[in-house]
């Protein structure tokens, strides 16, 4: 049996794969944003806030940290509309990809503030600055430089996982490779493609966020 | 067998892969399928568990509906005991292709594209694409998608089809599977469906409160049984199979069963 | 069609998550024994071992696992080789595994301060018998709680192996829902059914970790 590989047959798709390329990458961009947002946000509520907040903010973390991407993406996009929430595909994976980057970051984030030193904050405090005020200037910018690394580690995963959403029909990365391939039954080649693009995109994406970090992240 | 004449316009494009285009010379695959069967006394046969009445599952997980049938049927008839793999619409024809089945029994529509890459018997039940959608929705005809978002699984004649018909602005949303496709669409995903009529009078049973009802036709697109390419001797064979079942009457005892009529004038 | 109850959806998910235990359990200990001999690359003085094992990991925590998946499933049947979803998603899994264990481990093993390796060497130790007699031991504490930490995601990532048609809980999930129509049911059920599988594990994790940090303290 002689195989013969034909990736020309592929790269032909290249404007779908473009337009995946530009899906995966607006994805994981929004996301992103969200996600250390309400990362951040939760971070606080789970060491300074209420201690009902503190609870529930726990249990969300541990149930979505135990739970696989694709159930949480199929419930949120399949379940949902049965109690009433009706989402776009596009909108299920970006609701699903903020909740489970949320999880993660609200612990990769509450690790770099447990670890500002406690004299930091009662410098803060002393200068009358409220505890919010506190938080917000004193607290979180060096406490995300610390975790930065891990944090843009999260991002990739999460912007890897992505790869799911195709399953309900967003047309991102994955999606575009198996619709070429379902329509020229070429999958190795298809697959060995897209492999090298999520290459490419995982090492840029991580250059870019460790560059932006410290200049418009958490810079002085 | 996996190999795909390439036409001139897309060798320009290779160039910049031309290097790392490999052959690989894989095991050798000498004996014929048929033999392989003959002598293991099994076989190896693609069907749908997403999609009823041709392949689902009961309370216990074993597949049943007509595809499974059948498999069960020609694996009897080749004194061979079967092994029912499940197989997805996208996936059915790499499997064949890289021979991880014989045979594919599951709903397997024919299309100059899929010829390319394998072989069909001849058909054995019928097939029809059609669009789907609550009573509501006013659509008659392809020019009435316009606008409208509409379900339908990737790698499908159905998509081929939808595809095809549908105008600019109709909003196609391909899922991986059957499942997908008719879960989203019931979820109220989308405001359409293009499935099998089979498998919509299904749905229409165990959603009478849907109110979903035929739009049109898209395709009258029987099915047939996918062979891997080159193995002749095994199609030949299950050709006699499918011919002599339709003689018989027992595909139509199938259909009966399953689909609730006759098959129907089938091609060859 | 067959009616479901609620104990018939539970019934199907449990029968379908031994799958997912035991594909895990697999992944783990062959993505466990991969990563192990890896890291022996890895530390080993030998430059090209070491960027082998680099290009290794980037490769795998560079691309996703489905498409991992995928390319194990088509891959290897092109090389004449015979893959099922079973073989397909052991593999796949096991060399995702052994990417991430073998980056943990290394973790572990620099943690070990460095003044162990030049005493082992100044003890004239050869680098096996620094490695197998004064480091590894060493890091062989730090590194139990994120290697259990790391079978959640083992379990986690199984669930991908639903989309090559492999039946584990995740492809059950789908398939009762469409025997069923009832997504919310069936989706809260399949993702308790991972939950009950991986909470306990990340809690041992978490209390393994807190004592070894006790200890060090």
């Amino acid at each position: 049996m002689t195989v013969e590989l034909d990736f020309g047959a592929v790269l032909a798709s290249w404007p779908l794969l473009l337009v995946g390329v530009a899906w995966t990458l607006g994805l994981t961009a929004v996301s992103a944003v969200l996600g250390v947002l309400t990362g951040i946000a939760f971070a606080w509520a789970r060491s300074e806030g209420p201690v009902l907040l503190q609870t529930v903010v726990g249990a969300y973390v541990e149930l979505i940290r135990n739970t696989p991407f694709i159930v949480q993406l199929f419930f949120i996009f399949f379940g949902l509309p049965a109690a009433g929430f009706r989402l776009s595909p596009e909108v299920a994976s970006v609701i699903a990809m903020v909740v489970n980057l949320s999880a993660y970051a609200t612990e990769i984030v509450r690790a770099g503030i447990e670890a500002t030193p406690r004299g930091q904050r009662e410098a803060a405090i002393s200068l009358a600055l409220s505890p919010t005020q506190t938080f917000v200037y004193v607290v979180t910018p060096p406490a995300l430089a610390r975790i930065w690394p891990a944090l843009v580690s999260q991002i990739i995963i999460v912007m890897l996982g992505s790869a799911v959403c195709g399953q309900i029909s967003v047309p991102e990365l994955t999606f575009a490779t198996s619709l070429i391939q379902s329509r020229n039954f070429r999958s190795f080649e298809a697959f060995i493609i897209v492999a090298a693009i999520y290459l490419v995109l995982a090492f840029t994406v991580r250059r870019l966020l460790r560059w932006a970090g410290p200049r418009f992240v958490f810079g002085r | 067998m996996y190999a795909m004449t390439s036409k001139t316009t897309r060798r320009t494009a290779v160039c910049a892969l031309a290097a790392c285009a490999v052959l690989i010379a894989g095991a050798a695959q000498a004996q014929n399928a048929l033999d392989d069967i003959t002598k293991s006394k099994t076989i190896k046969i693609a069907i749908p568990t997403d999609f009823p009445p041709y392949g689902f599952v009961g309370a216990d997980m074993a597949p049943q509906g007509l595809d499974v049938d059948m498999a069960k049927f020609v694996a009897a008839k080749l004194n061979a005991k079967v092994e029912l793999v499940p197989v997805t619409t996208a996936n059915r024809i790499p499997y064949l292709q890289t021979k991880k089945v014989d045979l594919v029994i599951s709903t397997l529509g024919k299309n100059p594209e899929r010829e390319k890459v394998v072989d069909f018997t001849i058909a054995y039940s019928p097939f029809f694409i059609a669009v789907f959608a609550p009573k509501a929705a006013a659509v008659k005809a392809a020019e009435d998608l316009a606008g409208k978002s509409i379900a339908v699984t990737r790698g499908s004649v159905d998509d081929q089809e939808l595809t095809k018909v549908a105008p600019a602005t109709a909003e196609i949303r391909r899922f991986e599977d059957n499942n997908a496709t008719i879960s989203a669409f019931l979820a109220g995903q989308t405001q359409l469906v293009a499935t099998s009529a089979q498998v919509a009078s299904t749905i229409m049973q165990k959603n009478s409160s849907l109110g979903l009802e035929y739009k049109f036709l898209l395709k009258d697109s029987p099915n047939f049984i996918g062979v891997a390419k080159g193995e002749d001797a095994l199609r030949t064979r299950v050709n006699e199979i499918v011919a002599e079942a339709r003689k018989s009457g027992e595909i139509d005892r199938l259909c009966k069963k399953w689909l609730g009529r006759e098959a129907g004038d089938l091609p060859i | 069609m067959v009616e479901f109850t609620l104990w018939d959806i539970l019934r199907n998910l449990a029968l379908a998550a031994r799958w997912t235990v035991v594909l895990s359990l697999i992944a783990f200990l062959g993505g466990g024994v991969v990563g192990a001999a890896l890291l022996v690359l890895r530390l080993s003085p030998s430059r090209i071992g070491r960027a082998l094992v680099e290009g290794y990991v980037e490769l795998f925590q560079g691309t996703p696992l489905l498409v991992q998946l995928f390319l194990a499933y088509f891959g290897i049947a092109l090389l004449g080789l015979n893959t099922s979803a079973w073989t397909a998603a052991t593999l796949a899994l096991t060399l995702y595994t052994s990417a991430f264990l073998v980056e943990i481990w290394r973790g572990c093993v620099e943690a070990v301060p460095r003044g162990q390796w030049e005493a082992g060497t100044s003890l004239a130790l050869s680098f096996s018998e620094n490695l197998r007699y004064v480091v590894l031991p060493q890091a062989l504490t730090i590194a139990i709680a994120p290697t259990v930490g790391f079978l959640v995601q083992v379990i986690k990532g199984t669930a991908l192996a639903s989309v090559i048609g492999f039946v584990e809980l995740t492809k059950a999930g789908s398939m009762v829902t469409n025997a069923t129509f009832r997504p919310f049911v069936v989706y809260s059920c399949v993702g308790l059914f991972y939950f009950v599988l991986c909470y306990p594990i990340s809690l041992v994790a978490k209390n393994l970790e807190r004592k070894l940090h006790a200890a060090h303290r």
